[in-house]
């Protein structure tokens, strides 16, 4: 539980998280498929989480966890909105296709 | 030498998300998300050195295994062209972070992952992908829309995020051994004190005849000594304090977010409300009432009998 937390052993998390983001942050751009895309940003939040839990396990903060249940709470919102918006999209061009709702703008 | 082999661990991730994210057989996608694997895992291996970093060499193992599983399913999730795949490789990348979040002694964020990521918002997203993904060819309900399968701008969108990677890997490397040095945990020693209830009831329990309250010092109960924490009776009896009396994670995490982040909770509250309301607004469906049904919403009854009893 005191254990101390090595500075090598913080990198590796950092990397996998680095990683994550990376990974997810390709996915966004290259996906078509407005669902998909949301999933990706939820990668990268997974991400962010990782790397706040780690850095505050290397200082004993516990304020990185709690940011990481402010994190839970901004997903869900933005999986609820976005969501919304998709099902609103779907219905009036029938397809998931981020580039068909080019027109939208006036 | 040295100091390019994370970059070149890099590239080859590159490389392989490229290769990865062109239409291409199945048995080409496993190579190639076992060469991504096998790339990131020689990176992380670089950054930590060797196992011996980690306490134990267990958490050093555990740790691989996560790791690795979370990037193959991040680059699973990202390649595949059937959405609902995507979202299941998802819960598979959620289930891996919870298990770096457990290797991390964070078991309440661990466990709330799993319950609010993979049994709330994914469900909601396999809601809508089932609702919205119809086939667009009903003679062939196994093929996927050309949206799904042909990519937009691979080769730009793996170019800046692998720019991005390398920064963070650049940051990484170079700047940990310039972080200010890991905390002691006399911190959590500090919060057991404020939770006074719990630390009377834990120091009575190993130390019945201590003369309950300690004397403080410079404003703090416990003092560190060579030997770790202790606490001085108010007739000088000396008790040393040991590791399981500590608050456990679950109460340091619930501390530090009503004593630290007070304002903040309101505000996630305030965000989920608008969330709830944007959502009922977006998703609500405008129907046209003609007159006669109007009046038979408002009235509660048809109208035409409200006509012939008068």
């Amino acid at each position: 539980m005191m254990t101390t937390f090595a500075p090598s052993a913080l990198s590796g998390y950092l990397i996998v998280s680095g990683l994550l983001l990376a990974i997810g942050f390709i996915g966004f751009f290259v996906r078509r498929n407005l669902i998909v895309m949301f999933l990706c940003t939820e990668l990268m939040f997974q991400g962010a989480a990782i790397a706040f839990v780690a850095v505050g396990r290397y200082y004993f903060d516990y304020s990185g966890q709690v940011m990481v249940i402010f994190i839970l709470t901004v997903a869900a919102a933005e999986a609820a909105l976005a969501l919304a918006l998709v099902v609103l999209l779907h219905r009036q061009n029938n397809t998931l296709d981020a580039d068909a709702f080019g027109e939208l703008q006036e | 030498m040295d100091l390019f082999l994370p970059y070149i661990a890099c590239v080859t991730l590159a490389l392989t998300m490229y290769a990865a994210l062109r239409p291409s057989p199945l048995s080409m996608q496993v190579t190639m998300v076992a060469i991504g694997v096998a790339a990131s895992g020689w990176l992380i291996g670089i950054v930590t050195g060797s196992l011996s970093a980690f306490n134990e060499v267990s958490h050093g193992i555990f740790f691989i295994i996560f790791s690795l599983c979370a990037v193959a399913a991040a680059i699973r999730m990202v390649t595949h062209e059937r959405p609902i795949y995507c979202a299941l490789y998802f819960v598979l990348i959620v289930v891996s972070t919870a298990g770096l979040l457990l290797m991390l002694e964070a078991e309440f964020m661990a466990f709330a992952l799993i319950i609010v990521y993979a049994g709330a918002i994914l469900i909601t997203y396999m809601f809508v992908l089932m609702l919205a993904n119809q086939a667009e060819n009903p003679e062939e309900p196994y093929s996927q829309a050309i949206y799904d399968r042909i990519p937009r701008e691979p080769a730009a969108a793996v170019a800046i995020g692998f720019l991005l990677l390398c920064l963070l890997t650049g940051t990484v490397t170079g700047g940990a051994s310039s972080l200010p040095p890991e905390g002691d945990g006399t911190s959590q020693w500090y919060v057991l004190e404020k939770l006074s209830h719990q630390f009377e009831t834990n120091v009575l329990e190993i130390a019945p005849d201590f003369a309950w309250p300690p004397i403080s010092e410079d404003g703090h109960v416990i003092q560190f000594g060579s030997s770790g924490p202790y606490i001085v009776s108010g007739d000088g009896t000396v008790l040393e304090l040991d590791e399981a009396m500590l608050p456990t994670n679950t109460q340091m995490v619930g501390w530090s977010l009503v004593n630290d982040f007070p304002v903040t909770i309101e505000l996630a509250g305030v965000i989920l409300l608008m969330a709830m309301f944007g959502a009922a607004v977006l998703a609500r469906r405008a129907i046209e009432l003609t007159e006669k049904e109007k009046r038979k919403v408002i009235l509660g009854h048809d109208s035409e009998e409200v006509g012939d009893d008068r």
